[in-house]
């Protein structure tokens, strides 16, 4: 019954992906609705997808929340720990235990440790033999993850992948590596706008990010167009 | 003619690297004899950037060594200091620089402060043989384009300090990036600058205090360093 139910929201996350990727889009959008997805999707308790940056370095550009903490174990697994590795390899990798990491994975564990992160897979963004990428999904109890959902990640990873190369303002280009520059500045300009929205609103960089999310939503505006406008004192909210 | 203005302002830009040919493109458009860009007082070392003559070499290096004249004025007031006929009706007098300049061929000093948000860089010193006037129009754009000298400036300072500080601050630097550009989103709120300004003025105070971009950008999004803009002037604030 929970698995027809969950079957249900799968069709449904992938037939509002499609929907999106047919009628244009914001690509950190894109990603942020697909983390928020297997957040809802698998038993996780957090999600963020990294994608290379120029110097082959990892880069948070979605996550499910906003708060540093988070960020930050997700950049040291993008160090030396399983986001890395999955990187590296081009294949999932599964921690289903924090407390096996090897040595090598030290901080990384402490720091998944300390905010109550137990699991950790991270799944492959690839393209063909290319590796832009990783999915990461966090779990509060230690476990594997079954094998059908690491079936059903590696689908939205390969969604994400799919959304990052196709956005429609460098669907000309054929270089991989301007995709993926465009998707990470705008994940610059996001930034710079919750600094914006922080200062003029006297909120923290998670309410920014939500009164920023909010405007570009109810007014049916790209999330990277109206970070861009505010970061260049165009718009006020 | 704002496309010669323009075409200086181009000019400068590319001379990015090549720091000390920055006067070249003040030369063709402004109706001087010489001119120098210098940095000096509290932030930068005094340390002449680019100079078009020996005389004004000399300028700059009595200035820095006397601790006085048209350059540090400018500085500290944040606002152009003009002496049109500096030996036979000065408008102030310095002790010791005037006094040092009796014997040069002088006819006019001018001095423009260079400075971005709060950071306070140094200043372009021209001079002219004969006494002389700055129009109004050489006026404005003598002040737009030292705001162009000043990111290049202080972006040089920023360039010459991380070469021996690079290897340390890479290992900070995945997890800098997403506060520093919070950071800089506040900054160029707070002051109603450009992006890459905000992030020029984070990085030029992050150089001054000797400390980390991360450590600063930390500052600034907690609140405890703010750049915002005061009722008539500029200024960081701790508190």
């Amino acid at each position: 019954m929970i698995d027809e139910t969950r079957e249900d929201r799968l069709i449904d996350t992938f037939a509002t992906l499609a929907d999106t990727l047919v009628a244009g889009y914001d690509v950190v959008d894109l990603l942020q609705t697909l983390v928020e997805s297997c957040a809802s999707l698998f038993d996780i308790a957090a999600a963020g997808i990294l994608l290379a940056d120029a110097d082959g370095e990892l880069e948070v550009v979605a996550s499910t929340s906003e708060a540093s903490r988070l960020v930050e174990v997700m950049q040291l697994s993008a160090r030396a720990g399983p986001c890395v590795e999955c990187f590296t390899t081009g294949s999932v990798v599964s921690l289903p235990d924090v407390e096996d990491s090897p040595p090598a994975w030290q901080r990384f564990r402490d720091s998944a440790r300390e905010q109550g992160f137990a699991a950790v897979h991270a799944i492959p963004l690839r393209l063909r033999k290319t590796t832009i990428g990783a999915l990461n999904l966090l779990s509060s109890v230690p476990g594997a993850l079954r094998q059908q959902d690491v079936r059903a990640a590696q689908a939205l990873a390969d969604v994400a992948t799919i959304g990052i190369l196709q956005e429609r303002t460098v669907r000309e280009s054929n270089s991989v590596r301007e995709h993926l520059t465009i998707a990470l500045n705008s994940r610059v300009v996001i930034e710079q706008a919750k600094g914006v929205i922080a200062h003029s609103h006297a909120v923290s960089m998670e309410e920014a990010f939500t009164l920023l999310r909010n405007h570009a939503r109810s007014n049916h505006l790209m999330l990277s167009q109206v970070a861009q406008s505010l970061v260049d004192q165009t718009l006020v909210i | 003619m704002p496309d010669r203005f323009s075409g200086a302002e181009e000019t400068l830009t590319a001379l990015a690297g090549t720091e000390s040919r920055l006067y070249e493109p003040f030369l063709g458009l402004l109706p001087v004899d010489g001119l120098s860009i210098s940095t000096f007082g509290d932030f930068l070392p005094a340390e002449t950037i680019s100079a078009s003559d020996a005389q004004s070499l000399r300028l700059d290096e009595l200035q820095f060594d006397l601790g006085e004249g048209p350059c540090w004025d400018a500085l500290e007031t944040g606002k152009p200091v003009f002496e049109p006929n500096i030996r036979e009706r000065p408008n102030r007098i310095w002790p010791a620089f005037s006094e040092a300049i009796i014997a040069d061929e002088l006819g006019a000093l001018f001095a423009f402060p260079l400075s971005l948000g709060p950071l306070r860089i140094g200043a372009i010193d021209l001079y002219t043989s004969r006494p002389s006037h700055l129009s109004d129009l050489d006026i404005r754009r003598t002040s737009g384009l030292a705001t162009v000298v000043s990111r290049l400036v202080l972006s040089r300072a920023i360039r010459l300090s991380q070469s021996d500080s690079e290897v340390d601050t890479d290992t900070r630097r995945q997890f800098s990036r997403r506060e520093v550009h919070q950071a800089t989103g506040m900054v160029l709120s707070q002051l109603g600058i450009s992006a890459l300004d905000a992030r020029l003025v984070i990085q030029g105070h992050t150089f001054a205090v000797g400390r980390s971009m991360q450590e600063i950008a930390e500052e600034i999004i907690d609140r405890r360093l703010s750049f915002a803009v005061n009722e008539h002037q500029i200024e960081e604030s701790h508190d």
